[in-house]
């Protein structure tokens, strides 16, 4: 175990862990963030994608000493009373079933955005292919993405 | 390490929301997630200010307007708690943005609470506008008495009752304590809505959920933190039916963080101060297991031992034609994993369960505790996704045993490969089609499948629209052969032989789809119908494209549903693309295989699911105002996919392919 110093939603918080841990788990056990969610474990799902300095970032293989000296932005840190226009749209397309995989979806589509504010279909296929839903929103998803690149962006 | 959440916006809100309504000084030391609701978590810690009005078992009124109304059927994300709320509030003239949707978890009072089989709505359509119309006609009652006017000159708008004058009003929580006065039996007659006056049935709503969703907040059983909680997973034998022997957990022990080791029934669990500790555990725990008898089997040899029990599809003639379909064992993973938190105490026992089936887990927490039924309180959180792998209670039984052990609470973890490897598939199955033909090579009747199947063994159970899957893939991929044996057009040969609500969503979904008009080569249209456990008609339209390489895209799928009344139309598509992803990611790309008894596929690597690249575009339509009550929609997507695609690779390769998945082998030129 050690203390480790890290930067979360702009606040530096100290926490005593394994350094080892995944991000993830240091967020959901020890910070009591749960909007990183876990569901593969092996970043493949993109479930649990966080921001490392504006990067989307698998938390579930990014270990608690790899984020050190990094901001880190959750679901939670993404927009003050979630009012990420990413977040309107997936009301506004009525994108969620179960919603489980939509922190994990709506940060990796916000990195996107930010990079690139109109994007294709092709554009959105390649940022968020690795990003799964058992549900099947998809074409929602692709339709709230676009929502927002045509109201200027995020 | 801290277990109060520290940086939890939403649960300081709803601590202080509920706080503040208990009144200045009180202390509460627990936390309170939103969804737990305030009545059925401490409702000692937590006085009220009042009384809110109870006009049935399914709701209650404050006099601040607020309708709360009560979800007794699990939520998975299929939108049922939305649209059962939306039910009662039509009924009783509510204004939606009043109501409020809580959790009651398991509760013998609302029935058996299996939410399985599309069934909710079907069900409880009627009881809950009952109970929102009778909930409507006490409040007028109550308002009539105290403007001394009859109750049949008022009529309620919005969440009020207005005076026969057009002027004055009583909005419905000033009129809380007054009707709290009235015997209930006064309403038992009160009159349904004609449904071409509805405002709320049928129109769209966003899922009550869908706000915290998007912002992350703790929903979920995963997301469940008791103070003094530990966490744990489970070591399981690879094998089916297999047995632990004996283990070391000396290595494991070493583990910083690692708190106990204990032998449940399903394996060894390491328990842990969190759950990286008890991952790192388990995987430096050393344990024998006895196989049992399966360590030989494989879903191959599953296979051939069915082939064998059933009949030949050799000896096919003139007038009859026989032919077998494939499916292989299905995962359900649902993107929360099973996981299960319990609270076992000398005399109760606390559960939060993502399940399907409430009172199957309380049952199983009772059993194993002993414990009187009023000792035993299990709740259940939104749940990640269900698709009929949470009618089990294997998850509870873990969390409630090690719980029992270690005399703390305990969350207890299935990782994604416990998930795909100790799930309750969906079953392998030989599917055998015979149907004899008339002069005109036309099936004499609607043709059956013979569903061979193996019982024992590997564990299987429902998964989303059960045999309706298996039986809709072989009658449907049958009539395809047929027709093009005879042939007949898909669509020409079903318009013969299916019944009228069939006929018309045939029809419908022909036309939306552009059923007949020339596509390009390599490109086909499969057409496939299935009425959903009899009572949804659902026809689908698949359009794929098959390149050389025999990759198979799907770039349109059209549905068209006969469900009687909707209630949320959005809710209806999204279940219907749901269904269709669902089935689709079953059709091309995952299957569960079984060699020397165990599971090979482990992740989302080598089981994986339909992405954003490869999900078709899907239109939904339905058929107006059929008079029909509601019928279910959370499987109906489903059936008919997996026949349409095979007919549709056949329209555009001339390849039938009698098994899934259709892999791209299968078809290279």
């Amino acid at each position: 175990m050690a203390l480790i110093t890290l930067m979360v939603n702009g606040k530096q918080t100290s926490v005593d862990v394994d350094p080892a841990t995944p991000l993830l788990w240091v967020l959901r056990d020890a910070l009591g963030l749960m909007g990183t969610k876990y569901s593969c474990g092996e970043g493949v799902c993109g479930a649990c994608t966080v921001h490392v300095d504006g990067e989307p970032r698998r938390s579930c293989v990014l270990t608690a000493l790899q984020a050190v000296g990094h901001q880190i932005t959750t679901i939670e840190g993404l927009a003050a009373d979630g009012t990420h226009p990413l977040q309107q749209a997936w009301l506004a397309e009525n994108v969620t079933q179960c919603g489980y995989c939509a922190p994990g979806q709506i940060m990796t589509a916000a990195a996107l955005l930010a990079k690139n504010p109109r994007p294709t279909d092709a554009d959105i296929d390649a940022a968020m292919t690795g990003t799964l839903c058992r549900c099947g929103t998809y074409q929602r998803i692709r339709r709230a993405i676009h929502r927002v690149a045509g109201q200027g962006g995020a | 390490m801290e277990s109060e959440p520290q940086k939890n916006g939403v649960t300081r809100r709803e601590f202080f929301r509920i706080a503040g309504r208990a009144g200045v000084g009180l202390v509460v030391s627990i936390y309170v997630p939103e969804w737990l609701g305030v009545e059925s978590t401490a409702p000692n810690l937590i006085p009220r200010l009042e009384t809110p009005w109870q006009p049935s078992i399914y709701a209650t009124l404050d006099s601040t307007d607020v309708l709360t109304v009560k979800a007794f059927r699990s939520e998975l994300g299929q939108g049922t708690s939305t649209a059962l709320a939306m039910v009662f509030a039509e009924e009783m003239d509510a204004d939606w943005s009043t109501v409020r949707i809580e959790h009651v978890g398991a509760n013998r009072a609302y029935g058996d609470q299996m939410t399985v089989g599309s069934r909710s709505i079907e069900r409880y359509y009627d009881p809950l506008r009952k109970a929102g119309a009778a909930a409507r006609q006490l409040l007028v009652i109550a308002a009539a008495q105290r403007w001394s006017v009859e109750p049949g000159s008022c009529r309620t708008e919005q969440s009020a009752v207005i005076h026969p004058d057009g002027k004055q009003m009583l909005s419905y929580g000033q009129l809380v304590s007054d009707a709290s006065q009235l015997d209930p039996a006064k309403a038992s007659s009160a009159p349904l809505k004609d449904p071409a006056s509805f405002k709320i049935i049928g129109t769209p709503r966003t899922l009550y959920h869908a706000p915290s969703m998007v912002r992350g907040e703790p929903l979920y059983a995963i997301d469940v933190r008791v103070p003094g909680m530990l966490y744990a997973v489970v070591a399981r034998c690879p094998v089916f039916g297999g047995k632990v022997v004996s283990f070391d957990g000396s290595k494991a022990s070493a583990v910083p963080g690692v708190r106990r080791i204990v032998q449940i029934d399903s394996g060894v669990a390491v328990v842990a101060d969190n759950t990286w500790a008890a991952l790192r555990g388990r995987a430096a725990l050393q344990v024998t297991w006895d196989e049992g008898a399966l360590a030989s089997s494989s879903s191959a040899s599953i296979r051939e031992g069915l082939i064998k029990s059933a009949p030949s599809v050799d000896g096919a003639d003139a007038q009859t034609f026989k032919a077998a379909y494939d499916i292989p064992y299905l995962a359900h993973a649902p993107m929360e994993p099973m996981n299960c938190t319990a609270d076992v105490r000398r005399d109760r026992c606390e559960v939060w369960a993502p399940t399907q089936a409430a009172q199957a887990a309380k049952q199983a927490a009772q059993t194993l505790t002993r414990l009187p039924d009023d000792a035993v309180i299990v709740h259940v959180p939104i749940v990640g996704g269900g698709f009929g792998r949470r009618s089990g209670t294997d998850f509870v039984r873990d969390a409630v045993q090690v719980s029992q052990q270690v005399g703390a609470p305990v969350q207890v973890l299935w990782t994604r490969d416990d998930d795909l490897q100790h799930d309750a598939y969906h079953p392998l199955s030989y599917n055998y089609v015979e149907s004899k033909l008339n002069d005109a090579s036309v099936p004499t009747a609607l043709p059956t499948n013979r569903s061979f199947t193996q019982r024992g063994g590997v564990p299987t159970g429902s998964w989303r629209s059960v045999n309706n899957f298996t039986d809709a893939y072989a009658r449907e991929s049958f009539l395809d052969e047929v027709a093009a044996r005879s042939k007949l057009d898909p669509l020409a040969l079903r318009l013969k032989l299916m019944p009228a609500q069939g006929q018309q969503v045939l029809q419908l979904v022909a036309d939306k789809a552009g059923w007949g008009k020339p596509l390009p080569e390599g490109q086909g249209r499969g057409i496939a119908y299935w009425a959903l456990w009899g009572t949804t008609h659902v026809a689908e339209v698949v359009q794929v494209a098959v390149a050389a390489d025999g990759t198979v895209r799907v770039p349109r799928v059209v549905c068209a549903v006969d469900c009687g009344q909707v209630i949320n139309p959005d809710t209806l598509a999204q279940q219907i693309e749901g269904g269709i992803i669902f089935a689709l990611t079953a059709a091309l790309k995952a299957s569960i295989t079984i060699d020397k008894g165990r599971v090979q596929q482990r992740s989302f690597a080598d089981h994986s699911l339909i992405n954003i690249a490869e999900a078709p575009a899907v239109e939904v339509y339905t058929i107006p105002g059929t008079g029909r009550p509601p019928t279910g929609i959370g499987e109906a997507g489903v059936p008919p996919l997996a026949p349409a695609l095979a007919n549709a690779v056949f329209a555009a390769t001339g390849i039938r392919v009698r098994h899934l998945p259709i892999r791209p082998e299968d078809l290279r030129r």
